[in-house]
């Protein structure tokens, strides 16, 4: 099988052994390995947080390694570069990210490698032209003139546009990270049938994808990270996805969801056949009082979309929603809160709280309202509500006067909540509540959530870690391509059966074979 | 004035140099004021210190108080000068016509707060920001003033036909008390007041600070926007009120010559308060400094054109010792 290269006769294209990697005190990959054979196509798969982009960034020279080797075509790479790496043969497919959206398609695809006129400073357009039309056409049979604008190409055609870049330099190893999240199904069958091409001219393929559907269709080997290192190197044709799904996850934080019983009220938001187009569609749900309904999808499922639609953040086309048994179409966030709904934001720094502004201010802000009279503030009572809440959610900072900039990921979440507690919000939506947050944090962060249940609030959590969601949650729906595939009981499921709904393991093996 | 209208109340500094900052501005003046002393020996007489307050500080904390409210929520009107220069022409042109005072008063007000709901409707309602909308109101005004005036000829009213009301706005006296100074301390305080004191001026704040978190907290963004700049154009009238009183005539577009030195005040006072947010106190402690090195350069008898030069080294002094404490403060 193994080739003679000018460096030795190796059949790995790729070799990282024991690669360590720490930000600050985090410990990103702590003695990951990836052995990629010439000419194969490689899938990297692993939770949020698993080590998978810290890697690729360290193929990339974006990052250097604490500890490992890297050994590229059999040579071992101690000061990768991104212009080295680029040297090397080996190019990077991003979604969305690298393309400059002013400049035009041929400043993109030869930035840096501009063909000169023989003899001159000029550059060669024509030469520009002939060599990209030659690639588009070959590969993907379209015309994309080099004056275009990378902003006025649609997703696929940026994709196109960072493929035949890589193409140009005669690729040796592609990295695709996550490259079907933005595009609709028949883009992505024109992506791997171009895939399996590049597999055939020998280029050696490396892909990433949460999709594990996509995995068992496309690769020929699957490493698995978890936790910054690789658990598990399989043969695809020898594995499944149910079982590359149940490697991804963790097992051993069960003990850290409570166990409570709530009863079980009236519905408290209703939705019905609520439609986005190309976000989401019929989605019907009913949230009850004391109950917590999961619902987690990958990127593009929708799921993110839904619960900003529910916040007044973007509107839907068509279907129904019902709060507090009124139905409602809300414009703008400040009418859900009108309606008693909370959101507890994924961003959390940019969205949730003001960095810089007090516990107090930033406790108070949704509900201040109830601590004016006539217009003015009345700081007594304010006081009290905040020196109470602190109290409650033990939120652990010098006091309610300090910046929340002072306080911890974990503490700042306790005061995002706290927000709708002050403002006596009877919906919460939590989306990825405990991203980011320490692990004694989210245990608070999970009883409390409880309470919320036990107070007669309805809770919808989004969440992509799926142990989480299992942990907390009455049940869980799952979509997947903008549709709810899958509605659990979480008391009778496992975070696996979720995650291989989720990526669509079923699915994904009917649209890409 | 106590502390916690200082600065809102929010927070209690407690580094050294948190300090040095929260008094920087009062250390300023006290330099400054100790320095005109020694160096001009008529600086110190009862005249000039009044002229100080009455002629360089009125009207400029006024329309500095003003722009605080716009800066407040996070934008800045360039357009105060428009503010204060339609409120001036409504006033003169009231009273020409045998108006009431107090009509015209209103009237004039009500007319610098329209320049704010234009400004409003820009900002808040298309969504253009607040430099290029009020930028785009200081040409639109200025051009409307020529072709209300015949290309800029001022409006003068006859010295012997002014109504006593309209001349006691500029010059008259509460016991003993010039009555701009009645005036100004009436907005320093209300405004102080609405700023710090107020669920509007919580709101309004942290709009400045962080409008998505407001936003995301169900925060009516938009039209708190609205208000701060209908506001600020309302605030901006009254100093276009005492300054036409002042000299009974109208001159087009004079009110443009606030617009530099209100920014200045404004940003001297939220850059040297501990918490970095624009404020009330800050922004007439910034007017103060401004108005005592503009009135002791001019007495030690300093070219004028030193005078903005003097002005600039403030800012850079300022400027230096808030970045030296954002430094030590990382640090920390």
């Amino acid at each position: 099988m193994s080739q003679p290269s000018p460096q030795g006769a190796t059949a790995l294209a790729l070799n990282i052994r024991g690669a360590v990697k720490h930000f600050g005190g985090a410990r990103a990959l702590s003695g990951a390995s990836l052995a990629v054979r010439r000419g194969t196509v490689h899938g990297l798969v692993g939770q949020n947080g698993a080590g998978k982009s810290t890697l690729i960034k360290l193929l990339a020279g974006l990052h250097t390694l604490d500890e490992g080797v890297i050994e590229i075509e059999g040579q071992a790479q101690d000061t990768l570069t991104p212009h080295l790496a680029e040297e090397l043969g080996i190019h990077f497919i991003h979604q969305d990210r690298l393309l400059v959206p002013t400049f035009t398609v041929g400043e993109a695809l030869f930035l840096g490698r501009e063909p000169r006129i023989a003899g001159t400073p000029f550059l060669d357009r024509r030469a520009m032209q002939r060599q990209a039309a030659a690639i588009l056409d070959r590969y993907f049979g379209i015309r994309l003139p080099n004056s275009a604008l990378i902003a006025d190409l649609s997703t696929a055609e940026k994709q196109i546009v960072q493929i035949t870049r890589a193409l140009l330099h005669s690729p040796k190893i592609l990295v695709f990270d996550e490259p079907t999240a933005a595009l609709v199904r028949r883009e992505a069958d024109i992506l791997f049938s171009l895939i399996r091409r590049l597999k055939e001219e020998g280029i050696t393929i490396i892909y990433i994808s949460h999709y594990l559907g996509e995995i068992e269709a496309l690769c020929d080997t699957v490493t698995i990270l978890r936790n910054g290192i690789d658990v598990a190197t399989l043969a695809v044709r020898d594995t499944s996805a149910a079982a590359i799904a149940s490697l991804m996850i963790e097992r051993d934080i069960e003990e850290m969801f409570p166990k409570r019983t709530v009863a079980i009220g009236d519905p408290v938001l209703s939705v019905s056949r609520l439609s986005s187009p190309g976000k989401y569609h019929d989605i019907s749900f009913t949230v009850r009082r004391g109950e917590v309904l999961g619902v987690t999808g990958l990127l593009g499922s929708g799921a993110k979309e839904l619960l900003r639609t529910l916040f007044g953040l973007e509107p839907a086309l068509s279907g129904e929603i019902l709060a507090g048994g009124k139905a409602v179409r809300f414009k703008r966030p400040s009418d859900a809160v009108r309606d008693h709904l909370a959101l507890v934001p994924e961003d959390r720094r940019g969205n949730g709280v003001a960095l810089d502004l007090s516990v107090t201010e930033n406790t108070t802000l949704a509900g201040l309202k109830r601590f004016t009279r006539l217009g003015f503030l009345d700081p007594a009572r304010e006081r009290a509500e905040v020196d109470g809440l602190i109290e409650r959610l033990q939120v652990k900072t010098s006091g309610r006067d300090a910046l929340l900039r002072a306080l911890s990921g974990g503490n700042q979440q306790k005061v995002a909540i706290a927000k709708w507690l002050s403002r006596q919000s009877e919906i919460y939506l939590l989306d990825e509540p405990t991203v980011g947050v320490d692990v004694g944090s989210k245990v608070e962060i999970y009883k409390l959530i409880g309470e919320l249940a036990e107070r007669g609030a309805g809770v919808l959590v989004l969440s992509s870690d799926l142990a989480e969601l299992v942990g907390i949650t009455d049940r869980i729906l799952v979509l997947f391509r903008g549709r709810v595939v899958k509605e659990f009981v979480s008391s009778d499921t496992s975070p696996d059966a979720v995650l291989a709904e989720a990526t669509g393991s079923l699915e994904g093996r009917r649209h890409v074979g | 004035m106590p502390s916690t209208i200082l600065y809102g109340g929010a927070s209690r500094g407690r580094h050294l140099l948190d300090h040095l900052v929260r008094y920087a501005l009062i250390a300023a003046i006290v330099t400054v004021f100790a320095a005109f002393s020694a160096a001009a020996p008529t600086f110190l007489a009862p005249a000039n210190l009044q002229s100080i307050l009455v002629n360089n500080f009125t009207l400029l904390a006024i329309v500095a108080i003003a722009m605080t409210f716009a800066v407040s929520a996070g934008g800045i009107d360039l357009s105060v000068g428009t503010a204060i220069d339609f409120a001036s022409f409504t006033f003169v042109s009231l009273v020409l016509a045998g108006q009431p005072v107090p009509l015209a008063v209103l009237a004039g007000i009500a007319s610098g707060a329209l320049v704010g709901v234009f400004n409003a409707a820009l900002i808040a309602g298309i969504g253009i920001s607040p430099f290029l909308a009020t930028l785009g109101t200081l040409f639109i005004g200025r051009s409307l003033q020529q072709l209300l005036t015949n290309g800029g000829n001022p409006v003068y009213l006859p010295p012997a036909g002014v109504p006593e009301a309209f001349r006691f706005i500029g010059h008259g006296t509460v016991f003993g008390i010039p009555f701009p100074l009645v005036v100004v301390f009436l907005v320093i305080v209300g405004s102080g007041v609405a700023l710090s004191k107020t669920r509007f001026g919580r709101v309004v704040t942290a709009i400045g600070i962080q409008t998505s978190v407001a936003r995301y907290s169900g925060v009516a963004v938009p039209a708190h926007i609205a208000v701060t700049y209908v506001l600020t154009g309302a605030v901006a009238a009254i100093a276009g009120l005492i300054l036409t009183s002042t000299v009974t005539v109208y001159i087009p577009s004079s009110g443009n010559a606030f617009l530099l030195n209100a920014i200045g005040a404004t940003f001297i006072g939220t850059t040297l308060s501990p918490l970095g947010r624009p404020n009330i106190p800050g922004t007439v402690l910034g007017v103060l400094l401004l108005s005592i090195v503009a009135n002791g350069l001019l007495l030690t008898g300093l070219n004028f054109y030193w005078q903005q030069v003097g002005t600039g080294l403030l800012i850079f002094v300022v400027l230096s010792i808030s970045f030296i404490n954002q430094k030590a403060k990382r640090r920390a």
